[in-house]
């Protein structure tokens, strides 16, 4: 039945096809490209750098260019790599997605099953938070940390971040729960569970989608982020994307691409691996709720 | 002792709206009290207020002889089963109805009795390791009434519980229901918009529209002498006729007149009713009568002399399979005339049928109340 159907295809159907896939590949590899020239670049030696051209293959396989990346390049006076920068960025993200993605949940939960006199422009108002730029609370945000004497720490840094990043969580455990018939809370309540008792048992086990979605996103964004650790961070708490830019921007010497590229993906490693890992729940939880589960 | 006392209860939103108009309804330990009336009619709004989920602006709710108006949910001692059952998802069904009794730091073997013991009243003793998500929609009802029945409550709260399900099974769960309120002697408060499990299952119904009770009374009090019309039309189906007729007297007795389509014009007689409707000579009132009571020429009852033999032609006819639903013209309305399969005749053909006035019901056309 089946070879029967495809025979019976036209040369029109084939031919369509064959133009659909040829352009989907072409855009894949287009895509692919600059981290391909990345990755080989990374792995060849200066000399080959200057003698070939950026997407042939390195004529002797060296990992030198990445040793050096994460333990001795020059980033401004030191040369320390950027390997201590990238924990600076962990202890940054671990607690400002955690704080952020708690507090959002919470507020979705409130804003929703618990709705105040008010509660609606209180939800206007906090969206406005995902539309302010970063550059508008520079100098505000500077202004604030040096009064809690946080100005220039790790604690610093997450705080902007947690800030900044509430008002998306809020977002999206806020449309994933409006989703969620109040009728469970109230049988909730009626079996004699307490606000958080509720939140605990009852929605928190069925949040998993956006709980991934949100750990995600702020995992991204924060990791990501150079403005803010530029401007907050100094020295010691800076987070990697300065310190890649640091590096990139050292102006003695030679520019060596090869320590570059390395540190590049160095620094663009962990949210790459986010997506692998948890892509699919992503897509997911976007779609969450738009279907009856 | 009154099980349940809603005293003048009244509800506002906002500023304006007032949802619920100064309630009274009181009802005994083991009674079934059914809440019906369209949507919009504050039905769900007093289930809320009697659950604590919604307080109320005025008046007073009493369980049990003690006055709860102010208390939380959790306080009342109440259950309730939701028309989307809320099931909580991530639990399975075991944890689902042991929730309840954990929440009020019920022992953990206690608690698993006492499932064993719902489960099996309910037969939903092998789902008892399945996810709400799981089970099908007739299941999860099952579910649901478990986690309210585990508890042992004063009073059982029902909104809407059948109306999710297929016609089938929301008949066979209707039956369930009142199986079981007949076993265990629990006072019940159910809403439904579906007169026919009003009819079916209640022992008092209280009919409810604009946020004002219209009628409260047993089902047969409510079919037989509805309060005004609104309850007339809402209770029964197919629904009472509402014939406008003017009343005059013949040979010292009252008549209601009625001319079908073709010009032949019969009087009514009153009978024993014509006492409450000596002030309405000469004057039009609205006549209603169920379709039930308009059926073929019978011979042993066509002697009675509540009793009228109509000739009329007959407009459309419906066979539903017991009976056929024949449609008449009278003084300008509509009638339904429920009629046996054999005697029913072709649309368009005349045909005698016999109008029973034993259980008529008279309106007055203005206020719409029953006189």
């Amino acid at each position: 039945m089946v070879n029967t159907h495809m025979a019976q295809r036209s040369w029109g159907f084939w031919i369509n096809r064959g133009i659909i896939h040829a352009l989907l590949i072409a855009a894949a590899l287009f895509y692919l490209l600059p981290l391909v020239v990345m990755l080989l670049t990374s792995f060849k030696t200066m000399g080959d750098i200057r003698a070939g051209n950026l997407i042939s293959l390195p004529a002797e396989f060296v990992i030198e260019p990445w040793i050096k990346a994460w333990s001795s390049a020059c980033t401004g006076v030191k040369c320390e790599g950027v390997g201590s920068y990238f924990f600076n960025s962990v202890q940054i993200v671990v607690p400002a997605v955690l704080i952020s993605t708690a507090v959002g949940a919470i507020n979705g939960y409130v804003l929703t099953k618990w709705r105040f006199r008010g509660s609606e422009l209180f939800f206007g108002l906090l969206l406005f938070g995902c539309f302010i730029p970063f550059q508008v609370v520079l100098l505000p945000m500077a202004q604030t940390l040096g009064w809690l004497g946080l100005a220039n720490t790790t604690a610093g840094l997450v705080l902007v971040h947690v800030a900044y990043g509430v008002a998306f969580t809020t977002l999206f455990f806020r449309n994933f729960y409006v989703n969620i018939p109040s009728e469970l809370v109230k049988a909730a309540q009626l079996d004699g569970a307490g606000f958080f008792r509720i939140f605990w048992r009852i929605l928190l086990p069925i949040s998993g989608p956006i709980i991934v979605v949100t750990i995600i996103w702020q995992t991204t964004q924060i990791w990501n982020d150079f403005l803010f650790g530029v401007v907050y961070g100094s020295g010691d708490t800076q987070p990697i994307t300065v310190a890649l830019n640091n590096l990139v921007n050292t102006s003695t010497g030679i520019k060596e691409y090869n320590v570059h590229m390395a540190a590049a993906i160095i620094a663009g490693l962990p949210t790459l691996l986010v997506y692998v890992l948890a892509g699919k729940y992503f897509v997911r939880g976007l779609t969450a709720g738009s279907v009856k589960g | 002792m009154a099980a349940l006392e809603i005293d003048n209860v009244r509800k506002v939103f906002g500023s304006k709206t007032e949802v619920l108009k100064g309630i009274n309804i009181s009802i005994e330990n083991g009674e079934f009290l059914i809440l019906v009336g369209p949507s919009g009619c504050g039905k769900s709004t007093l289930m809320n207020s009697i659950a604590g989920l919604e307080d109320i602006t005025d008046g007073r709710i009493l369980i049990g002889g003690k006055d709860v108006s102010g208390s939380s949910p959790k306080d009342r001692d109440i259950a309730m089963v939701f028309q989307s059952y809320a099931l909580y998802p991530s639990m399975n069904v075991r944890d689902n109805i042991a929730f309840g009794l954990e929440m009020r730091k019920v022992p953990k073997e206690d608690r698993l009795k006492e499932v064993d013991r719902v489960a099996k009243m309910l037969q939903i003793e092998h789902l008892l390791d399945r996810k709400p998500s799981q089970l099908s929609g007739g299941q999860r009802q099952r579910v649901a009434m478990g986690r309210a029945l585990a508890r042992k409550p004063k009073i059982y709260l029902f909104d809407e519980p059948l109306s999710n399900l297929d016609a089938k099974l929301r008949v066979e769960m209707r039956t369930e229901i009142k199986k079981l309120h007949q076993n265990l002697g629990t006072t019940i408060v159910y809403v439904t918009h579906d007169q026919i499990e009003a009819m079916t299952l209640a022992d008092r119904i209280a009919v409810m529209k604009d946020g004002i009770v219209q009628q409260f009374g047993t089902p047969q009090e409510i079919y037989d002498e509805p309060a005004n019309i609104f309850v007339a039309g809402f209770m029964g189906s197919p629904a009472m006729n509402f014939i406008p007729a003017p009343i005059q007297k013949e040979q010292d007795q009252l008549v209601a007149k009625v001319t079908t389509a073709d010009g032949r014009t019969y009087s009514l007689p009153l009978g024993q009713r014509g006492a409450a409707l000596k002030d309405y000579e000469g004057r039009q009132v609205i006549l209603g009568v169920r379709p039930e009571r308009i059926s073929e020429v019978n011979i042993t009852e066509v002697e009675r002399e509540d009793v009228v033999v109509v000739r009329a032609k007959t407009e459309i006819v419906e066979p539903t399979g017991p009976d056929t639903l024949i449609h008449i013209d009278l003084n300008g309305v509509e009638v339904g005339c429920r009629v046996a399969p054999d005697s029913a005749v072709k649309a368009g053909e005349e045909m005698d049928f016999m109008v029973d006035l034993s259980k008529a019901v008279f309106f007055d056309s203005e206020t719409e109340a029953r006189i």
